[in-house]
């Protein structure tokens, strides 16, 4: 019952993920791509926190923090430079 | 027991992501796509970092409350930055019946509307 629910959620992250890369491929607008870049970061952390829960390890958590913290300061970037031609 | 209590969140999470990205792929707009990505998925993973107090160790648990925090700060900052990017680039509003009250991103603005 456990492992079950544990592949079940595992791959249905992985379906959100690919969700996730096709709106990016597919949108029109820049700040879409952005927001949907910013909504898949979203989903790989939680994909690395479902492992990490699960198995006991907790390395993978250091992992997750660090790419939420490279993905709020690379949207910031990437909107900033978007819209106003300027980061600072 | 715990462990079911940890599947039911679990799953309850999944479902609430899974809401947030169909918001994002229906929603017409930027402006309105916003609320998909900063409300639902954050909600959903706050959910599952939620879910490890059950079933986790001490080293797990605070990781993952550390990453929650985080998470829960900069996730309205981004949004707002996209909101505003948005606003400055005069990017449409697309949805049926929008109100935009600075008269300038929605182009035929029906004044029966807003009543």
């Amino acid at each position: 019952m456990h492992e079950i629910v544990f592949y079940i959620a595992m791959i249905w992250l992985v379906v959100l993920f690919c969700v996730c890369v096709i709106m990016i491929v597919r949108s029109k607008s820049g700040l879409v791509r952005v927001l949907c870049l910013d909504t898949l970061t979203l989903v790989l952390v939680a994909l690395l926190m479902v492992y990490s829960i699960t198995t006991g390890t907790a390395y993978y958590l250091d992992a997750a923090v660090v790419l939420a913290l490279i993905s709020f300061i690379s949207v910031i970037a990437a909107v900033r430079y978007h819209a106003e031609g300027r980061l600072f | 027991m715990r462990a079911i209590i940890y599947d039911v969140v679990l799953i309850f999470s999944l479902f609430m992501m899974t809401l947030g990205i169909i918001g994002i792929w229906r929603m017409p707009d930027v402006y309105t796509k916003l609320h998909g990505a900063s409300k639902s998925v954050f909600l959903g993973v706050a959910l599952m970092a939620l879910s490890a107090t059950v079933i986790a160790e001490d080293s797990i648990i605070f990781r993952v409350i550390l990453l929650i925090l985080l998470v829960a700060v900069t996730t309205p900052i981004s949004s707002h930055a996209i909101g505003r990017a948005a606003y400055l680039m005069q990017e449409r509003m697309e949805t049926p019946g929008a109100v935009d009250e600075s008269q300038t991103l929605v182009k035929d603005q029906d004044p029966t509307w807003r009543l």
